[in-house]
This record gives C-alpha cells, sequence and structure tokens, in this order.
C-alpha cells in the first residue's frame, strides 16, 4: 500500500527583516511525497528549494499552511523536545558542505546522533562502525574531518544520516561541493537507499544528478511550477 | 551519556588551550586570594587572641585620657588613685598602677631598646607572669634601683651561660641590679610585648626615667566576672569625684574591661576580614565576567556547530548542557587550581613572617564553591542564548 510521508498544503514562509518588512519565500506549497519516493528540488536559486527541504526537516516553522508528516500535522508544533525528536529519529540531514565537526573523528561525527537519543555507547559506537564500513570507510574510523577527501568527508556524512535509521533523508545539492567522480559515488549511495525504502528528498541544480531521482519538482519564485518535471533527454 | 557531553566539552576547551588557559586564570587568582584573606583572617584572629591569652575575664584597665598623646596633663589620673581604688571599692580583688615608657638598657658592650613598665608589688598578682629566676621587688624597696627583666629582654643582653641575676644594667644612664627574670609568656600588655620589657619599681620609674612622660595605667581585677560592669560603674564614680569632675564634664579617664577590649579587637580583625573578603569576592565576580566573554566568544564561533547539532537531532537542553559544562570545567579547574596556588602561598607567606596566617578550611572550601556557582551563574546565559539560536540561521553563519 502506497502510503503518503510528507504532505504539504498550502504553505507559506516569509522571513522578517530588520525592518519588519515580510520577505515571502514560498508562496502556497501543495505537495505529497510517498514513502520510498526519491525526489529531487530544483530551480533557480532564491526559488525556495533549501527553505523548502528546511521545512520539511523540521529546522523552520511554517509561517501559515499545514505540513503533514506520516499523517500528523507537525507544523503547528513549536515545542523544542518535539522537533528535536523528530529531526533526530525521522530525518537524516546531508549538507553540501558536508557539515562535520571538525574535532570529532567520523566514528563519532557518525555516532552523534545516536548520542542525542541517547543509544548506548557500545551500541552506538557499533553501529557507527558497520555503517562507516559499509560504505567503505572501514579504514577512516579515527581520522578527523580535516584528514579526510571530500568524497570521504560526505561519506561519513551520509554515515551519519542514517545511524538513527530515519524514514527521510533531506540532502541540500549533497555532491555541489565534490569532483564528477566522488559526485558520481555519492549518488550510487543514494540510489541504495531506494532498496532500503528511503524517502530521499533532495536539492540539486544539476540535471545530471537530478536524473537519479523518481521525479523532480521544479520550483520558481516560491511556487511549485512543475510537480513533475521532464528532463530534456539530453542528459 | 551526560559523560560523553562532558568529554565533548572537555576537547573543545582543549582545542583553544590558550583562551582556556587566560579565562581560568582569573578564577585561579580569585579563588587563591579568598584563600589567602582567609588565612589572614584567622591569623589576625589568633594574633588577637593569643594577644589577650594572658588577660583575665576580670580585667578591667583605667588610663588617663589624655594618654594616646602621651601626655598625663590634661588627666588627674594618678599613682593615688590606685590606692583609693583598693580602699574604696567593694568589687575589686586586686589593683596595680603601671607606667609606661621606652628607654635604651646596656649591659657590657650590648645596648637594646626596650619598653621601660613601672609597677608596684601587686603586679606579681595580676600581671600573668612567672619568674623563672630572683624576685620581685618589696613594698619596702620602692625606691630602689631594682629591675626584673622580661625573657626577650635577658635573651638580647645576656649569653647562655650568664646568670643575670645580681648582675648591674645601665638603663638610660641609670644603674640597675637585676633581681629577678621572667619566664617567656607571649602575651602582652596594651601594645607591649610583656617579654620585651623591663620592670622597675613604680616610683623609682617615675622619678629617675620616664618622669611626666609616662602613661599611668591601673590594672585591677574584679573579684568576679559577674561583677566586672558594676565595678565599671563604681570606679567611674570613685574617680569622678576624686578628679571632682563636675556633672556635664566628660570623664579624664579611660575605662575599659577585658571583654570589650577583647571584642573590639576581635570586631577589628572581623571587619578586616570582611572588607577583605569583598576584595576576593569582586574578583571571582570579575572572572566570571571573564568567563561570560569567553563563552559569549565560543559560542559565536560555534554557530554552525549549534545549527549542525540540531539539525542532527540536537535538543536545546543538550546544547545548554554542553556550554554550560564548558564553562564549569573552565571555573571548577581554575578553582581547584587556585585552592592549590593559595595552600601554597600560605606557608611561604608565613615563613617570611609577612603576615600573619594560618589555613583554614572555610577559605579553600569557599574559594572553591564559589568558583564552581560562578561557572553556572556566568556559564548560564551565554549557554542559554547558544541553546535558543534558530537552527537555519546557525548553519548559515560560517
Amino acid at each position: 500500500m502506497i502510503h503518503t510521508v510528507v504532505e504539504l498544503n498550502n504553505a507559506y514562509k516569509s522571513y522578517k527583516l530588520s525592518n519588519r518588512e515580510d520577505i515571502p519565500v514560498l508562496r502556497g506549497i501543495n505537495l505529497k511525497i510517498v514513502k520510498g519516493e526519491f525526489v529531487a528540488l530544483m530551480g533557480e536559486s532564491g526559488g525556495g528549494k533549501t527553505t523548502l527541504l528546511n521545512i520539511i526537516g523540521c529546522l523552520h516553522p511554517l509561517s501559515a499552511g499545514k505540513y503533514f508528516l506520516e499523517g500528523e500535522n507537525i507544523g503547528i508544533v513549536r515545542d523544542d523536545f518535539t522537533l528535536a525528536y523528530i529531526r533526530n529519529k525521522k530525518m537524516g540531514f546531508i549538507f553540501q558542505q558536508f557539515n562535520l565537526f571538525s574535532r570529532l573523528s567520523a566514528l563519532k561525527n557518525v555516532a552523534l546522533p545516536a548520542l542525542y537519543a541517547s543509544t548506548d555507547k557500545r551500541e552506538r559506537i557499533q553501529k557507527a562502525e558497520t555503517l562507516l564500513k559499509s560504505l567503505g570507510m572501514g579504514e577512516r574510523l579515527k581520522h578527523k574531518p580535516s584528514e579526510l577527501s571530500g568524497g570521504q568527508q560526505q561519506r561519513v556524512a551520509i554515515a551519519r544520516a542514517l545511524i538513527n535509521d530515519p524514514e527521510i533523508i533531506l540532502a541540500d545539492e549533497p555532491t555541489g561541493a565534490l569532483d564528477s567522480k566522488s559526485g558520481l559515488e555519492v549518488m550510487e549511495i543514494f540510489k541504495d537507499f531506494k532498496r532500503q525504502e528511503k524517502t530521499v528528498i533532495m536539492v540539486t541544480h544539476t540535471a545530471e544528478v537530478a536524473k537519479y531521482a523518481d521525479r523532480i519538482i521544479f520550483l520558481k519564485d516560491g511556487k511549485i511550477i512543475d510537480n513533475d518535471y521532464k528532463l530534456k533527454s539530453s542528459y | 551519556m551526560k559523560w560523553e557531553i562532558f568529554s565533548m566539552a572537555f576537547e573543545s576547551l582543549l582545542a583553544n588551550k590558550t583562551r582556556s588557559f587566560l579565562s581560568m586564570l582569573g578564577i585561579v587568582i580569585g579563588v587563591s586570594t579568598v584563600i589567602a584573606v582567609f588565612a589572614i583572617g584567622q591569623g589576625a584572629k589568633e594574633s588577637v587572641n593569643e594577644q589577650f591569652a594572658g588577660l583575665s575575664a576580670k580585667s578591667i584597665v583605667v588610663m588617663g585620657s589624655g594618654a594616646k598623646s602621651g601626655s598625663t596633663s590634661s588627666s588627674k589620673l594618678d599613682i593615688s588613685d590606685v590606692d583609693l581604688i583598693r580602699e574604696q571599692s567593694s568589687y575589686i580583688s586586686s589593683a596595680v598602677g603601671m607606667i609606661q615608657g621606652n628607654g635604651t638598657i646596656n649591659y657590657g658592650s650590648i645596648d637594646t631598646s626596650s619598653s621601660i613598665v613601672g609597677t608596684e608589688v601587686e603586679f606579681i598578682d595580676i600581671g600573668n607572669l612567672k619568674l623563672k629566676d630572683g624576685r620581685f621587688f618589696t613594698d619596702d624597696e620602692n625606691k630602689e634601683k631594682l629591675v626584673i627583666l622580661g625573657s626577650d629582654v635577658v635573651d638580647s643582653l645576656y649569653s647562655e651561660d650568664e646568670n643575670p641575676i645580681s648582675s648591674t644594667v645601665t638603663i638610660s644612664g641609670k644603674k640597675f641590679e637585676v633581681i629577678g627574670i621572667f619566664e617567656e609568656s607571649g602575651s602582652s600588655l596594651g601594645r607591649i610585648s610583656k617579654d620585651e620589657a623591663i620592670y622597675v619599681p613604680y616610683e623609682v620609674a617615675q622619678s629617675s626615667l620616664l618622669g611626666k612622660g609616662g602613661q599611668l595605667m591601673i590594672n585591677l581585677e574584679a573579684d568576679s566576672v559577674d561583677n566586672v560592669s558594676l565595678a565599671t560603674e563604681e570606679i567611674t564614680s570613685i574617680l569622678r569625684t576624686e578628679h571632682k569632675l563636675k556633672d556635664e564634664q566628660q570623664d579624664d579617664f579611660k575605662i575599659m574591661d577585658a571583654g570589650s577590649m577583647v571584642g573590639a579587637a576581635q570586631e577589628s580583625a572581623a571587619l578586616m576580614s570582611t572588607i577583605l573578603t569583598l576584595v576576593a569576592a569582586i574578583t571571582l565576580l570579575v572572572s566570571g565576567i571573564g568567563i561570560m566573554n569567553v563563552m559569549f566568544v565560543t559560542v559565536a564561533e560555534r554557530t554552525k556547530e549549534i545549527g549542525i547539532a540540531k539539525a542532527i537531532g540536537g535538543k536545546q537542553n543538550d546544547i545548554l548542557f554542553q556550554f554550560l559544562m564548558e564553562s564549569i570545567i573552565l571555573s571548577t579547574l581554575g578553582g581547584l587550581l587556585g585552592v592549590l596556588l593559595g595552600q601554597i602561598t600560605i606557608p611561604i607567606i608565613s615563613y617570611f613572617n609577612i603576615i600573619a596566617m594560618e589555613s583554614s578550611f572555610t577559605g579553600p572550601f569557599l574559594g572553591f564553591s564559589f568558583s564552581a556557582l560562578v561557572g553556572i551563574v556566568f556559564g548560564f546565559y551565554p549557554a542559554f542564548k547558544a541553546s535558543r539560536l534558530d537552527p537555519v540561521d546557525s548553519l548559515r553563519s560560517e
């Protein structure tokens, strides 16, 4: 049975500037993403892709509209404890700039979300190790991010996103800071998420990356202008 | 889980060693100051106690009110008042007059300056001094040039194998026979040390040594502690009558009992201690502000980390706890070092005899707990600010 994981109804988001002027970023987004789907968000910069991703990832509250996560309206939730719990257990974030903790080893970086989830130490270290090994990083467990290449850092970040076994992977230009070879390797890992029935929502502006997605959503000026955008056949 | 956050806090402090050390230094200095201050306070208290150790609670002292300026001219207080008190007072068990001054004492080729105490026979009963050798003068010897030496004077004038008894010393140019020496007492008589003084008959002191410049001090002992205040009132009225003071005139003498003297001295020691403690507390407060400042810088620097931590599921409390932990580690570690430094300093300062210090438990305990408190209080606000940062804004910062 197909079930909707993320559903946005008429979602608005605006930022307040210091002069109290409202800058609208998202203007009435309607969106449904089902379990196991790999969706790419495309569009011009400033179109609202990242804001949409942050809203789905519960980093931002909505200004207006509804956000159902697995059927529950969490757009109205403001309580830090609940939001942190959702980010921790249901979501896995992957960023363009990896965003690893520079002082922590690869292993500790990966284990950190499990620490926030209060998993006991042995279990989380074991899980982190298994994940890193499965991503070909078994030899780099004790390395600090600065001792790793971009591709390797992104693998660590991917392992970190996976440690609490989230349902949704949120990726903001995951290949944006990588050379094309490492980028392709990362996308191969993303393809694997499909087998694990994870829902993936990825912001990208390159068609080459977007083609890995099941569906491309195209945004412009804070609105979805195409819910199932077709890439030109040349890609 | 908490331990893990503790070790992360520790690691991030280690990543900024110089900064951590400098902000800790304030606490180190603050805590060691607290300890030093307590040691000084304790030292002052003990030296007060020591000073008055020879003083019985029944003691009462009467002095001419011009005594401080070194002249008795404004006061009619006289040695004859001592006899008067002996005769008329019903609460006094013993009374002795004393006159004090300074002079040089010479034996053989050695000179030393010492305090001269001219006194009466009764001194031996009330003075809390024990004869080590020889005897005290008698009532008949009031005009004889006889002297009893304090133990420090003996030590500076005589070598160990010499017997001072029956030797002749020169005091301010006049020859005196030594008839006795006192044991060491460690206590004092008002502002002078009993061991550094020499004791001669009252009349001799007044006529040949000190003249009118000497200050008369009448030492009295009440018959019981309960009667001290009654005795004080009684003596006041005896002396006022004798000195023919009118009602509107002030006393021309000062009368103090041991209890209030010790009380006053202790009060001033306590006051000094309070003032110093305040200074130390201010030092700690300032170091707390230093820590707060450093924590704000740290939070600003790690804004991005805070954003990441939130994105991967860190709760506000996790972030608050981590930053608070850092300031607590800084302040308690600083506190421990401060305790160590303070405890090392006390014996060194005591050794060089700079100021009386006595180590206490309260100083280190208070210093350390206060430092921990400073870490919590001054670390809380930056940590709270950090925990409430917006995740997206934090992630965007570089």
